[in-house]
């Protein structure tokens, strides 16, 4: 195999300066690394001695350290709300062995069609912790469709809030072992009987990713006696690309099917 | 390339290339008790301990446990003083190949280690990254659930005696 140099940085200055040359790329879990190959790779920076290995939580604020294993991350909110979403949809992401590999910065950096994580981090509109050429808090989504921000930085962790959402993961899978085909994360605000915020992600679809605004604004304000599933369902247009894992349109059925029976779980329960 | 880390108790150097899997350079060192499944971080054959996490080594790069601690299944146990999570699998049949065996076996210690009176569904949980083709896994819980009381009851009493109820 050609030259793949591995540099070990003692400080997270050191690790910005070697992102810098262009084609050194940090390993983290290194999961996607290896799935991804090393084409166009010169050289790999192990961050696992750098101290980005922490958590925050201070009043409302969550701040999960990039190293942090989805594992360790499930284990951090399960302590403040074993309901939170990232519990939601981590705790049943992958299997057990990778929870323990897989970290939080990788997979926001990597961004996979079956990420688990990504599309509850978009619904919390999380923030991206950046330094390097880009140093600073950027919204998840800016990091993802901002080729400059990404670009020669590194990701030192993830911000959101602990607020009260209700919430509801579904991952589209045949057996417990698969790669989710997509992901749904629904995230409803409550007050009294009327819906006050609401959040519809699917991750997976045709644009990698899928806000459904129109399903969040007939959430918006609605009286929950007068919010109908049917409609919903109707209400759902994602296109999913080619056939990756099952069908695209039997995606988008499904897709509405679930986010109709997810919005349901979470105002009634069943 | 070279790097050190500690297999087993003992602190040795290795040499590998940059891009080798963890899983190869523990089998082409003589670790071969770390089976070859699938290579995809689908089986669970691979299973070790780095760092006291089981992980997939066949998902970990060779590099990236330079400085960092590894076991293998023959740390927990082997022939000559088998652990008593390796007697239960034996006892109660979960073993048919026994291709699958270690990486079960690290599933297993690392389960009991940090909730030692499990639920089936958590034993389900936390053995979910592994693969038996061979026993259809009923045997397979019984035998985690016979660890969990045994070791619950006490290793020196589980020894003195050899057998518990
Ligand atoms: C068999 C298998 C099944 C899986 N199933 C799922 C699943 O169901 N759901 C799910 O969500 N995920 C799943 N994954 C994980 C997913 O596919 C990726 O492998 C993972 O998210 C990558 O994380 P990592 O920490 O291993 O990153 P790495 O492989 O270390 O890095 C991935 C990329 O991110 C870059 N990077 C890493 N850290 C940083 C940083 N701090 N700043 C900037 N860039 C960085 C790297 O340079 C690289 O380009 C699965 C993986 C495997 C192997
Ligand atoms: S060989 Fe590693 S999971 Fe199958
Ligand atoms: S005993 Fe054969 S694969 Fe499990």
């Amino acid at each position: 195999m050609r030259d793949l140099n591995w540099y070990f940085p003692k400080s997270i200055a050191e690790a910005v300066d070697l992102v810098q040359q262009g084609k050194v790329f940090p390993h983290a879990g290194g999961t996607g690394l290896l799935s991804r190959g090393f084409t166009g790779i010169n050289g790999l920076i192990d961050l696992s001695c750098l101290p980005l290995h922490y958590s925050k939580i201070e009043n409302d604020s969550v701040e999960i350290g990039s190293m942090n294993t989805y594992a360790e991350a499930v284990s951090v909110l399960m302590k403040v709300d074993p309901e939170h979403i990232i519990v939601k949809s981590l705790c049943n992401s992958a299997k057990t062995p990778l929870r323990n590999r897989i970290t939080i910065g990788g997979s926001i950096a990597y961004f996979p069609l079956w990420s688990d994580l990504m599309s509850a981090l978009l619904a919390l509109d999380a923030d991206v912790m950046l330094i390097g050429k880009n140093d600073g808090q950027f919204p998840v989504e800016e990091y993802i469709n901002n080729k400059e921000v990404r670009d020669k930085s590194l990701i030192t962790a993830v911000k959101f809030n602990l607020s009260n959402w209700r919430s509801y993961h579904y991952r589209d899978i045949r057996t417990k072992s698969d790669y989710p085909a997509f992901n749904i994360t629904i995230l409803l605000k409550q007050s009294l009987n009327k819906i006050e915020d609401s959040r519809v992600i699917i991750v997976g679809t045709g644009k990698k990713y899928s806000r459904l605004t129109n399903i969040e604004e007939y959430l918006i304000n609605r009286d929950v006696g007068k919010i109908n599933i049917g409609e919903i369902e109707k209400l759902v247009e994602v296109k999913f690309a080619g056939k990756r894992i099952e069908d695209p349109e039997y995606s988008s059925y499904l897709a509405g099917v679930e986010l109709g029976r997810g919005i349901e779980q979470i105002l009634r329960g069943h | 390339m070279e790097g050190a880390f500690t297999v087993n108790g003992k602190n040795r150097k290795f040499t590998f290339t940059p891009d080798e899997r963890l899983l190869f350079t523990l089998r082409e060192n003589g670790y071969t008790e770390v089976k070859n499944g699938c290579q995809e971080g689908e089986c669970g054959a691979c299973l070790i301990l780095l760092d006291d996490k089981p992980v997939n080594s066949c998902q970990v790069l060779t590099a990236s446990a330079i400085g960092k601690n590894i076991k293998t299944v023959k740390r927990i146990g082997d022939l000559h003083s088998p652990h008593i999570i390796q007697r239960a699998f034996v006892e109660t049949g979960a073993v048919q190949c026994g291709f699958c065996t270690p990486g079960m076996i690290i599933a297993t210690y690392a389960l009991l280690r940090d909730n030692p009176d499990p639920s089936e569904e958590e034993i389900k949980n936390a053995l979910d990254g592994n693969l038996c083709r061979c026993t259809g896994y009923v045997k397979i819980i019984e035998a985690v659930k016979l660890a969990a009381k045994r070791m619950k009851i006490g290793v020196m009493e589980y020894w003195s005696t050899g057998v518990v109820e």
